[in-house]
């Protein structure tokens, strides 16, 4: 699901008047639940649940998929999220170090919390409550933010969501610490903000991997930093995109390249 | 009849052991089992990664006799993440391996990992220098994160998770060889070709980390894993290997050693013992020593070099201390 919700907001960009249609193909898989699983013919919830409610979105999709995706994800949380395990976290189980209060969204049920599932659930809420937030939306957002600052690196920046393991940093990831940022665009620019989105401007430069360096243009161009550069040398890496085999890469590569020219679909507009 | 507390107590520890035997024979943790009387192992000698790795691997694997005549390998390295350092299985060693089972009559060697921290998986091949290795036309990766997926029965039932979904490059292949990186592991104390395979539970499913696998035991895991993927043959890089707070931010440590082996426990149990650890006290190779290959060192054959105990064991955080193999 993860890749057919991106190569949903690529079409979208080259064919508006297929959304409909687009749309569709979303809510023909939701889960009774109101989720959606991680592949089609898989039966249990997924966190691409945030991703699908972000290309409906998108699509402006006018049936009550958005909305059950929606209060599927408030009512998720990451494992730590009950009292029995934030209990566990804070006394007998110490080698990571998190606070267990603040919680955001897991992979897939009965994990802990981490940081990409997170920043995915907070923009598909931030943007299907942009006219609207509930009380509800607002807690889980302002949950999902909290959690999110915590995990960061020490030096800025995140990884899958452990800062410190044995008293010892971590290092960050390219890619978490874009989608963190993405995540992060409505929020003060707080020094360990900055000092995340100076580490992504750095490590864009040289980075080489397509994925890493689509999500550092998505996320620069929301800081409204330059991206021209990028967008050139991602173009010049995947040249024709026969060698891509993985279609999340590929749809996430053409929304870099795709960037300014069109809706930003992680940007909460307001 | 009078029951003092010292017969009960002792009638309760009879009725206990016997309910666990018989729950263990009413409901097996394991349905198969992998254990042969004999398995080998050779530990062959190898200072640094050079072009004469080849040569020496292809040397060590003939005394095997493998049966990869017109097969399908599945080469499973342990590749982590893109940093310095000996965090990952080396690209020499991997590319040299993939060379030598096509040499030896493979017909097609996929490489296979699925990382459990990065997502992305093209920088973690390009931080490890494979990319080079890749060329030859019947060397592929497949990015076992992202592969199509079958749902599987588990073939052993410690952690509870009952089914998994694994990638088909995997339930695939013909011959799977887990090449780990010989490294501590400040979860599960080490990680060798057992642990190295929680690399085939696909992200795209589990998340990254592959954190429902931890929630469900380690141990138990790497066990149910195993069992239901069998490993083949282990090729263990301990050339340059990792102690202390590994499997990420652990030390260099010169062992200077590839440990070749025809059954993964036999591997993993040299392999801890060169690291100056008690095999038995690895929770999951005591317990992988009844079904998925042999433990005990008179039931393992040398074929090359004998394994002595390291002049310095591996050093590890204080939680991992018992490990550490009692001299004499």
């Amino acid at each position: 699901m993860e890749a057919t919700s991106l190569a949903i907001l690529c079409l979208l960009a080259e064919r508006p008047s297929e959304a409909p249609r687009l749309g569709k193909l979303l809510s023909d898989v939701q889960l009774a639940d109101g989720s959606w699983p991680s592949f089609v013919g898989d039966r249990e919830s997924s966190w691409t649940t945030a991703l699908a409610v972000c290309a409906l979105n998108s699509v402006n999709d006018p049936s009550k998929a958005r909305e059950r995706g929606e209060s599927w994800l408030l009512r998720t949380k990451g494992r730590e999220g009950h009292w029995f395990w934030r209990w566990k976290f804070k006394t007998a189980d110490r080698n990571v170090q998190f606070d267990p209060d603040k919680y955001g969204w897991p992979w897939i049920s009965g994990s802990a919390s981490w940081v990409i599932p997170t920043a995915f659930s907070i923009i598909a809420i931030e943007q299907f409550t942009v006219c609207n937030r509930s009380e509800e939306s607002e807690k889980r957002i302002h949950l999902g933010v909290e959690m999110l600052l915590d995990r960061a690196c020490v030096d800025g920046g995140w990884n899958s969501g452990n800062s410190l393991v044995y008293g010892v940093p971590l290092r960050p990831h390219v890619e978490a610490t874009a989608i963190a940022l993405l995540a992060l665009q409505d929020e003060q620019r707080t020094e360990m903000i900055q000092k995340s989105l100076s580490w992504l401007r750095q490590n864009a430069a040289s980075v080489d991997s397509v994925s890493s360096l689509a999500w550092c243009i998505l996320t620069l161009f929301v800081y409204q930093e330059p991206i021209g550069g990028l967008k050139n040398r991602l173009a010049t890496i995947i040249g024709n995109g026969r060698d891509i085999r993985n279609n999340a890469t590929l749809a996430t590569a053409i929304l870099a390249l795709k960037c300014g020219e069109m809706i930003h679909p992680f940007e909460v507009l307001r | 009849m009078k029951l003092d507390r010292r017969r009960f107590l002792g009638s309760s520890v009879g009725v206990a052991a016997t309910a666990g035997v018989t729950a263990e024979w009413v409901w097996p943790k394991h349905t198969v089992s992998y254990r042969r009387p004999r398995s080998a192992v050779a530990v062959l000698n190898a200072a640094e990664y050079s072009v004469r790795i080849e040569a020496l691997l292809l040397d060590g694997l003939r005394l095997f006799r493998l049966p990869v005549l017109g097969r399908s390998i599945l080469l499973k390295p342990n590749l982590v993440e893109d940093l310095p350092g000996p965090v990952n299985t080396n690209s020499a060693l991997i590319g040299a391996a993939a060379r030598c089972f096509l040499r030896l009559g493979a017909v097609r060697v996929v490489i296979g990992e699925g990382p459990g921290h990065q997502r992305d998986t093209e920088l973690v091949v390009q931080a490890a220098g494979l990319k080079p290795h890749l060329a030859e036309r019947q060397i592929e990766f497949v990015d076992l994160n992202r592969d199509e997926l079958r749902k599987v029965k588990l073939k052993a039932n410690y952690s509870g998770l009952g089914e998994l979904w694994l990638p088909s490059a995997v339930l695939e292949s013909d011959f799977v060889v887990s090449m780990p990186k010989v490294k501590t592991h400040h979860w599960a104390g080490v990680t060798l070709s057992l642990k190295n395979m929680f690399g085939v539970v696909p992200g795209m499913k589990y998340g990254w980390p592959k954190n429902l696998l931890h929630w469900s035991g380690i141990h138990e895991s790497i066990l149910d894993i195993c069992a239901t993927v069998p490993i083949h043959f282990v090729i263990a890089d301990g050339i340059t290997a990792m102690e202390g707070n590994g499997p990420l931010q652990g030390s260099p440590r010169q062992l200077g050693k590839i440990v070749l082996a025809d059954d993964p426990v036999a591997a993993d149990a040299t392999c801890a013992r060169l690291m100056g650890f008690d095999p038995l006290r690895v929770r999951h190779l005591s317990e992988g020593g009844h079904f998925l290959g042999n433990l005990r060192e008179d039931r393992i054959r040398m074929l090359a070099e004998e394994v002595g105990a390291p002049t310095r064991p591996f050093s590890v955080l204080p939680e991992f201390r018992y490990l550490l193999a009692v001299k004499g």
